[in-house]
């Protein structure tokens, strides 16, 4: 079945002609063929990889969570798609069309990572001006500007200025200034950075708001917790490439599934040698709980429980998290890395 | 329009600051000061304050470039504002465009307020037959800030606060001399007369912007070097700020 996010533009063997807007890129809201960038250094003239080769399409409406480690390529992909910088090679569409053009960026909200705003304004006379560079009219820019400033908490005091207000206030602003216009894609530098567990539920909330209202959103994070809460799909992206994309729920089944069995009565029992690496014990309480590591022992072992007169008092398959899923995957390119 | 945005947001910008009020407070010292000292200058009182008084423009308008002009885009890019505004719809261009329009206009509000304390005080000192000639050069000094101050942005575009400062300065200075230049490099051999009459030809051409003894003397300028004046500001503020887009097109903001 059709996944409603994002596929691998690769796995699809896309094959179409460099620079054109194809009929597939303007049903897509994210579109990426062979994006690369490579700094070089002034100095020394060093080439480091800031990102290689990424092919990704994100369906519109879809959620992505874009995942990696520090220093992977998360921001340079983001950064490359608001037209910051410049790609090596490769190209990139938004709403089918190129982002070379500043036209692309004409139903885009974006939020940098740590946004910064000019300390001489005040929350609504930055909102107004972020609307109209956005295209809206002074009378409706000032209008959506009252609305998202309350939206976002800080309507009470609309004419402060912008140099008194906190870190969590100015990423609240932020994301109304990525709002502001009504667009029809969002791009997010981790949206939940700098923010309280009051801030950070008022975030998901907007982003599960606006994917309700069909906004296409793609957003950083470190915070797997959201991640998984909030995303249709899941992209990993480590040493400047992407790694894996998938369903998240695909994902995290793809993983071990583990079976974790509680039992009491449990006196002295040895598990037996052949099982040594697949079952192990820990105390829980007054219970003890095996843990099956293949989910195909788990009749066997139960059948062994049993024979030893012990009580099953439940038995909990245990899905991996986003979390385990994507430190595997960090390790298993660190391995590759030094070797 | 989106060029206009930024320049309104630029133009709030600088009004903001509290330097420029203290620059329109230091013109105002100066013309006062000048007021005092007439009386020491042996019956050209009238002449020093002129003289003065116009010169404080110049002057005063080039801090504020180097203040403000020469860290105009370098703060924004160290800030990371910029990262708000090109995510946006908005050409480089017209973002350079906007920011430069934005110093000029906040510029041009300083040259009108000091150029009316100093018809003001002219004219409390019954001095009232030198307004045109007051006007016209301080139409003048508002076109060299223009011209500088598109320097600056090209300068901020591409490198430090500091250095961008430093670089202005220099072409400001190269621009006033640039008469001198040229005909110094008619006496000097020829790797080094090439080197000067280029550098005299590519800055800026100040002293056509310079009426002040004119003005100082009750004279007025023709029609045709005002308009010779104003094509040339303009011509050249279009060639400085079109350089300043093609470097700025290709930067990156990491």
């Amino acid at each position: 079945m059709q996944s409603p996010g994002v596929r691998s533009a690769e796995r699809h063997g896309i094959d179409r002609p460099a620079g054109t807007a194809s009929d597939s890129n303007r049903d897509l809201a994210i579109s990426a063929r062979g994006l690369s960038k490579f700094y070089r250094s002034p100095w020394t003239l060093k080439v480091t990889r800031g990102l290689e080769d990424l092919n990704l399409e994100v369906a519109r409406g879809a959620v992505l969570g874009y995942l990696g480690p520090n220093g992977a390529g998360k921001t340079t992909t983001l950064k490359l798609l608001t037209g910051l910088l410049k790609p090596t090679r490769g190209e990139a569409w938004l709403m089918g069309i190129p982002i070379a053009s500043p036209e692309s960026r004409r139903r885009l909200g974006f939020l940098p990572e740590q946004p910064y705003f000019y300390d001489y304004l005040n929350g609504r006379e930055y909102l107004k001006m972020a609307g109209q560079l956005s295209g809206l009219a002074s009378h409706e820019a000032d209008t959506l500007a009252r609305h998202w400033l309350g939206r976002v908490g800080l309507g009470e005091r609309p004419d402060l200025n912008l140099r008194k207000y906190s870190k969590g206030m100015l990423q609240r602003l932020g994301l109304a200034s990525a709002l502001v216009h009504d667009p029809e894609l969002l791009i997010l530098d981790e949206p939940m950075s700098g923010l309280d567990p009051l801030g950070r539920r008022d975030v998901r909330e907007l982003i599960l708001e606006q994917h309700e209202r069909g906004v296409t959103v793609m957003f950083s994070s470190h915070i797997l917790p959201d991640v998984e809460m909030l995303c249709d799909r899941v992209a990993i992206v480590l040493d400047g490439r992407l790694s894996r994309i998938a369903d998240v729920g695909e994902l995290v089944h793809d993983g071990r599934q583990r079976v974790e069995v509680q039992c009491s009565g449990v006196t002295v029992i040895e598990i037996p040698p052949a099982w040594s690496t697949t079952v192990t014990r820990r105390e829980h309480g007054s219970d003890t709980v095996f843990v099956v590591e293949q989910e195909h022992l788990l009749n066997d072992v139960l059948a062994w429980l049993l024979r030893s007169g012990v009580r099953v008092r439940a038995v909990s398959p245990q899905r991996a998290s986003l979390e385990e899923l994507f430190l595997s995957a960090a390790e298993s390119s660190e391995e590759r890395r030094s070797a | 329009m989106n060029a206009g945005l930024i320049a309104q947001n630029t133009f709030r910008e600088a009004t903001r600051d509290r330097m420029l009020s203290g620059v329109m407070i230091a013109g105002l010292v100066i013309l006062i000061a000048t007021q005092v000292m007439s009386p020491l200058a042996l019956g050209e009182g009238l002449r020093l304050t002129i003289d003065l008084g116009l010169s404080a423009i110049s002057m005063l308008g080039l801090l504020v470039v180097l203040l403000v002009g020469s860290s105009l885009v370098a703060k924004e890019i160290d800030r990371r504002t910029i990262f708000n505004l090109l995510s946006r719809p908005i050409t480089r261009p017209a973002y350079l465009v906007g920011k430069w329009a934005g110093l000029a206009g906040a510029l041009w509000v300083v040259t009108a307020g000091l150029g009316a304390g100093l018809w003001l005080v002219l004219l409390s000192r019954g001095n009232a037959d030198h307004t045109a000639s007051i006007l016209q050069a301080t139409y003048l000094a508002g076109l060299e800030l223009s011209v500088v101050t598109a320097c600056a942005v090209l300068f901020s575009s591409l490198s430090t606060p500091v250095l961008s400062a430093l670089y202005t300065l220099g072409l400001y200075l190269v621009g006033q001399w640039s008469y001198d230049l040229r005909s110094f490099a008619g006496h000097v051999p020829a790797p080094l007369s090439t080197l000067l009459g280029t550098a005299a030809n590519l800055a800026p051409n100040l002293p056509l912007f310079n009426m002040r003894t004119l003005a100082a003397a009750g004279e007025l300028t023709t029609p045709w070097h005002l308009a010779v004046a104003t094509a040339y500001a303009a011509v050249y503020v279009a060639c400085v700020l079109c350089l300043a887009s093609a470097a700025f097109e290709s930067r990156d903001f990491k």
